[in-house]
């Protein structure tokens, strides 16, 4: 039985890539839990991306949006769990008052940075790109500066949201086990993604909101002729979108570990946004993107944790750290070269609508 | 075509924040003194509760009992280690300290160039050719402390500190398994701590394994400054390797590894401070720390050179000068510890302070895949 393996694995090249697979096949429930915890906030971003750029707004401020997110999430946190104590945990998800109020700071703030950026987008016409830059800088000053002000106490925050823990019997189930393990094993904002998904892209292909969304986003004019207020349509969406990614921001600081670093976002919302574009501005697609770009970090992350036997071994130890890392980008650019499909934005992505004037 | 543009934007964003986040912050100091002190530390923060905020707040705490002025800057990327120390060269500062084995380069070239200018490089130990420039092949030929007679390599004895951990983490473990993870393999003291836990972990329980990981193989960031990515790296690392202790050795990515114990049920030893106090919510699953009094060293250091009793080369800090050691053992968590433990540990200190217990391999602090 073990013969034929063997005599695969001693083919040159060839035998390297069966290894490799057997390799991921033997490691994959621990890379997908990996995988499934790094693509949230990806998915976020990504997400955040697909709301403003269906109705016609880009909005490159996502990683900015986050990272205030995340931070006023966790100082929020602190002061509540100064003021009102920490709590006893509720048994699902140690869910805690000062917990809450920071999810619900931080989710405020998202859309209250996203309201600036459709300000200036819709309303000032200002050049989006700009517009996110602005927010991107901003926010990486300001919270950078607020946290050296406060992290010199090395103050307590309010924890995080705990991990929903699978039950053994669920888990152990022969072959998919590993896979409900890895999906659900997750706090409520990385379980609530995966709802979001699914929510987002049925009601936008399948509802009234959804289809003057796509409108607005390929021929304003015309949506506005038919009666469908653009301006309005495009505020909402981008201001919504933020919430998205203060969730993601939120998922960082609150969920994925207690407490904010300057620059915590690390570029999360800008692979998000590559994930939009190779998942073609569908939500699904996105998640779909996103979860590609998370296993890389996975099997890179078990790579290192415990480097496979051999010759592959060898070959993978002189894979540098920055190779997964730029593979996002790698597979952004050649799906966008159309070498896997076409790629598409909305015809009026980035455009600033503006009214025809009455004459 | 808005696609494309839309990636070189962002990525030019990306460049543009990291470089906004080069930041400085000066602390006036009383006047009276002439001394001028410049801090540059690794990258990463200057509060980030660990490596760079207690050398900052030892080099602090010389300068304000001496009424020097001083100042830090925190670069944002290994790129700008000597932009930042020419800076304060520029500025004629008298004393440049600079945080972190990562710098020692960068600190020993602007110590050739300037050489009236005290440098003070943390966990360096200046290896140089005869021309006294850094010596990137290791043989070290040329003399530091002759060559360079105002640069002062501080080291630790991590390898001790990492065996007093070792002994705690074996002597926790149930399981017999416990793991260890650096940031990088290149850096000697992150090598010496883990040597010393391995041979420290033998030394209670000589059945037990210890699995160790890195969390990068080049990316400064991610193996010291990335908790989030700290978190799910060690996620995994304890669920593949079925640890139930962690020793993390990578600054506040390290950290992370600290929250994935908690958040595994395990156990996790913090290093270079005491975490229990600069990472309080780890205080549920943190047993000890591995500690380095880097703030003490640093200064008496700057004091020394301010006094004008200081000499170049290499200054060491030990177990037997109170350099090294290990953080009071939790009372937080649900561990009992075993009874024989703390005798254990005094014994170990008492022989690394007389210098007869050997903490590490002859090959110390050049990680060969043990």
């Amino acid at each position: 039985m073990n013969g034929i393996p063997q005599a695969l694995d001693a083919l040159p090249i060839l035998g390297m890539l069966f290894q490799l697979v057997g390799y991921v096949l033997s490691n994959l429930g621990y890379m997908s839990q990996t995988t499934v915890a790094v693509a949230v906030p990806i998915t976020l971003a990504a997400l955040c991306g697909v709301m403003c750029e269906r109705s016609g707004v880009v909005n490159i401020g996502i990683e900015g949006t986050m990272l205030a997110a995340a931070f006023i999430g966790w100082i929020v946190g602190v002061a509540a769990s100064a003021l009102f104590g920490v709590g006893t945990p509720l048994p699902l998800f140690g869910v805690t008052l000062p917990l809450l109020l920071g999810l619900a700071a931080a989710i405020l703030v998202g859309m209250v940075v996203s309201l600036l950026h459709a300000w200036l987008a819709i309303s000032m016409k200002v050049d989006q790109i700009i517009s996110g830059t602005i927010i991107n800088i901003g926010a990486a000053g300001i919270t950078g500066y607020l946290y050296t002000l406060v992290a010199s106490q090395a103050p307590t925050g309010a924890g995080s949201f705990a991990q929903y823990k699978v039950p053994g019997q669920v888990a152990d189930l022969p072959l998919v086990g590993w896979l409900i393990n890895a999906v659900l094993s997750q706090g409520p904002i990385g379980l609530s993604t995966i709802v979001i998904v699914i929510m987002l892209q049925i009601m936008l292909f399948r509802s009234r909101w959804g289809l003057r969304t796509r409108a607005a986003g390929e021929h304003p004019r015309a949506a506005e002729t038919v009666g469908i207020d653009v301006i309005r349509l495009r505020y909402r969406n981008v201001v919504m979108s933020g919430a998205l990614a203060a969730l993601g921001g939120a998922w960082l600081s609150m969920e994925q570990t207690n407490g904010f670093n300057a620059d915590m976002t690390a570029g999360r919302g800008f692979i998000g946004l590559a994930a939009m574009i190779v998942g073609r501005w569908t939500p699904l697609g996105a998640f779909g993107a996103a979860l590609l770009f998370a296993s890389a970090t996975g099997l890179s992350t078990s790579l290192q944790i415990s480097p496979p036997a051999g010759d592959l071994g060898q070959l993978m130890g002189h894979v540098p750290g920055e190779f997964w890392e730029a593979l996002p980008y790698i597979i952004t650019i050649v799906v966008l070269a159309g070498v896997i499909g076409r790629s598409i934005a909305p015809a009026a992505d980035g455009k600033p609508y503006e009214r025809e004037s009455a004459t | 075509m808005t696609g494309k543009l839309r990636i070189a934007f962002s990525l030019l964003a990306a460049v543009v924040i990291a470089g906004a986040c080069s930041s400085s912050g000066a602390t006036s100091a009383p006047s009276g003194s002439s001394l001028k002190i410049g801090v540059v530390t690794d990258v990463g923060s200057v509060t980030d509760h660990t490596f760079n905020e207690y050398s900052y707040e030892g080099a602090k705490a010389a300068a304000t009992a001496l009424g020097a002025t001083i100042n830090v800057a925190v670069p944002a990327d290994a790129s700008d280690y000597s932009k930042d120390i020419q800076s304060f060269v520029d500025d004629k500062y008298n004393i440049i300290v600079t945080v972190g084995f990562n710098l020692g380069d960068a600190t020993i070239t602007a110590a050739k160039a300037n050489p009236n200018i005290w440098f003070v490089a943390v966990d360096v130990a200046p290896c140089v050719d005869p021309t006294g420039a850094p010596d990137d092949t290791f043989a070290c030929a040329g003399d530091a402390a002759t060559l360079l007679p105002k640069l002062i390599g501080i080291q630790f004895e991590e390898d001790q500190a990492g065996y007093l951990a070792g002994i705690v983490a074996a002597a926790v473990s149930t399981s017999g398994v416990i793991g260890q993870i650096g940031g990088i393999d290149n850096n000697p003291a992150v090598v010496r701590y883990m040597q010393g836990f391995q041979l420290g972990a033998a030394s209670y329980n000589p059945n037990i394994q210890v699995k160790t990981a890195w969390f990068s193989n080049g990316d400064l960031t991610k193996a010291y400054g990335d908790p989030v990515f700290g978190k799910t790296f060690s996620t995994q690392f304890i669920a593949q390797q079925g640890v139930d202790v962690v020793f993390q050795v990578a600054g506040s990515t390290g950290n992370g590894a600290l929250d994935a114990a908690c958040a595994a049920g395990i156990y996790g030893i913090g290093v270079d401070v005491d975490e229990y106090l600069t990472y309080p919510s780890a205080d549920r699953c943190l047993v000890t720390s591995a500690e380095k009094n880097v703030s003490a060293a640093v200064n008496q250091t700057v004091t020394a050179i301010a006094g004008k009793t200081a000499k170049g080369g290499i200054s060491k800090f030990n177990a037997a000068n109170n350099g090294v050691g290990y953080a009071p053992l939790s009372e937080n968590t649900l561990v009992t510890y075993p009874s024989d433990l703390q005798g254990k540990l005094d014994t170990a200190l008492a022989a690394m302070k007389s210098g007869t217990l050997p903490t590490c391999p002859a090959q110390c602090g050049t990680w060969s895949g043990q």
